[in-house]
């Protein structure tokens, strides 16, 4: 008797037709649009995120490594300012806080010049406002990435710097290291300089690509 | 830098290596804070002497660390010289002494008080390096998350900050793999023949395919977690770590007093504002 019933469900298993498939997809992107701002700047705490925000930030020390020039004392023009862009495409801008500013850390501590943690606190800040790209409707995982982001994008990059290592750090190395402010201000000019420059000279391309190579089905219109 | 050579995934058998994570993480943290407070040679001094030594007890394989070390003190030494060029009265905050050794133009001058700042400075990075160097080659990724973990932070951090430490010699394998693979295909990468932002512009070649594979790895180690039952339950245990042996307890004794000298001398010290004195000065 069981063996029988199997048997006729088996038969009976209704595939989904086509239309079935775009009905699909219509529901996903309408539960996307749905969206709250706050529910994207926390971003959503799952496995996935766990491990992107890891591997972001093991990119973020491994650039930081073997892809950067110094421009000042303890200051470098480094590839690795891509990677909170990254993460923030991907998962949202509290995680690419968290990847900046862990990745910071853990690239002091391979580094070998001493830990300074009013940097990763700025970092940490800049990755926040950077990682925005959800917020302004950029979304690499489907391949949106059009003119007006960029300017956004771009706009938001400055803003970041400025903030970040023009008011933050200064106030945490008062705190935290007591001194140098001075320098502290020299080398956020060189840092600040030269973060803008990556993000936006090869951020932007960088991202462009990944939108593109996410952009699957994009040229598909229901009709 | 080798970075293969330094993070070990399996644990060694030496005094260093048999300690728990917990203490491992507690004390790296309190050193940390000692070297990062003070520009006084008292404190630095011991701590730079404890550190070598821990660092012959570990016995590392001498080859690769002599290059590591090389290229650290080069680059403090540079990074020296460009404060240096930035202030040259730096060291007058410190120890009232501007009194003039080398007079280059107007405003390059060497005075005794910058020197031995710097000198000092130097001491506090290379201090600093080798015992973030002590503490990485003796630590094990799952000691760290377990460390973290013994703070009270809650384990999904541990597990970002253990994965990333995992996946940093990886990622730097891919990173030459890459490397290797464009010069093959005639990108040239060579220091001497190419200048500094020519190569940064060559490396963002290397910079896509790298960000591409590192980020495909995701969807598989997630997965992987997720059918082991990653974030099920509001607690975990680690089993890298294992019961505190004696020596453990010695050194919980030693966290603590250091911990307490910490907070001590902060306070001592003004919080929030500049202190002015050096302990020992020439």
């Amino acid at each position: 008797m069981k063996g029988a019933n199997a048997c006729t469900m088996g038969y009976n298993i209704n595939y989904p037709s086509f239309d079935g498939f775009l009905f699909l997809l219509d529901k996903k992107e309408g539960n996307m649009q749905k969206e709250s701002i706050g529910k994207i700047l926390l971003g959503k705490w799952d496995t996935k995120t766990i491990v992107g925000v890891a591997i972001g930030v093991a990119l973020f020390a491994v650039l930081m490594d073997y892809a950067s020039i110094k421009v000042f004392t303890n200051t470098n023009l480094t590839l690795a300012m891509i990677v909170p862009v990254i993460v923030g495409g991907l998962f949202g801008p509290l995680p690419a806080a968290l990847a900046c500013g862990l990745g910071n850390v853990l690239a002091d501590l391979i580094g070998g010049w001493g830990m300074w943690f009013n940097w990763s606190i700025g970092n940490a800040v800049l990755g926040f406002i950077v990682g925005c790209l959800k917020l302004y409707g950029a979304d690499i995982e489907n391949g949106k990435f059009d003119v007006k982001q960029m300017i956004i994008y771009a706009i938001l990059a400055i803003i970041g710097n400025a903030l970040a290592f023009g008011v933050i750090t200064p106030i945490c190395s008062a705190i935290l290291y007591q001194s140098e402010l001075e320098i502290t201000f020299l080398q956020s000019l060189f840092g600040g300089a030269s973060n803008v420059l990556v993000l936006v000279v090869v951020g932007i391309p960088i991202l462009k690509a990944l939108a593109a190579r996410n952009a699957k089905a994009s040229n598909l219109t229901k009709e | 830098m080798n970075h293969s050579a330094i993070i070990n995934l399996v644990p060694g058998n030496t005094f260093l290596h048999k300690l728990t994570g917990t203490t491992k993480v507690r004390l790296f943290i309190v050193l940390i804070i000692y070297v990062t407070m003070s520009f006084d040679l008292p404190i630095i001094l011991p701590l730079f002497i404890a550190s070598i030594v821990a660092l012959i007890s570990l016995k590392p394989k001498w080859k690769t660390i002599r290059t590591i070390m090389i290229i650290v003190v080069l680059m403090n030494l540079f990074n020296i010289f460009l404060y240096w060029v930035a202030d040259p009265n730096c060291g007058q905050i410190y120890n009232n002494d501007a009194t003039v050794l080398v007079k280059l133009t107007n405003y390059f001058v060497i005075t005794k008080g910058t020197l031995w700042y710097l000198g000092v400075r130097l001491l506090k990075m290379l201090t600093s390096f080798l015992i973030s160097l002590v503490f990485i080659m003796s630590i094990t990724p799952s000691e760290m998350a377990a460390g973290l973990t013994s703070l009270g932070l809650p384990y999904k951090f541990g597990c970002i900050v253990e994965i990333a430490f995992r996946y940093i010699p990886d990622i730097s394998r891919d990173f030459e793999n890459i490397s290797i693979s464009m010069q093959c295909r005639g990108l040239e990468l060579d220091k001497k023949k190419t200048s500094p932002f020519k190569r940064m512009k060559q490396m963002i070649l290397i910079l896509i395919p790298l960000v591409i594979t590192s980020f495909d790895r995701v969807g598989n180690i997630a997965n992987a977690m997720d059918l082991r039952g990653f974030g099920k339950l509001n607690k975990r245990t680690y089993y890298a770590e294992h019961e505190p042996s004696k020596w453990d307890k010695v050194f919980m004794v030693i966290y603590i007093l250091l911990f307490i000298f910490d907070i001590a001398y902060l306070i001592n010290n003004g919080l929030g504002t500049r202190s002015t004195r050096m302990w020992i000065y020439w």
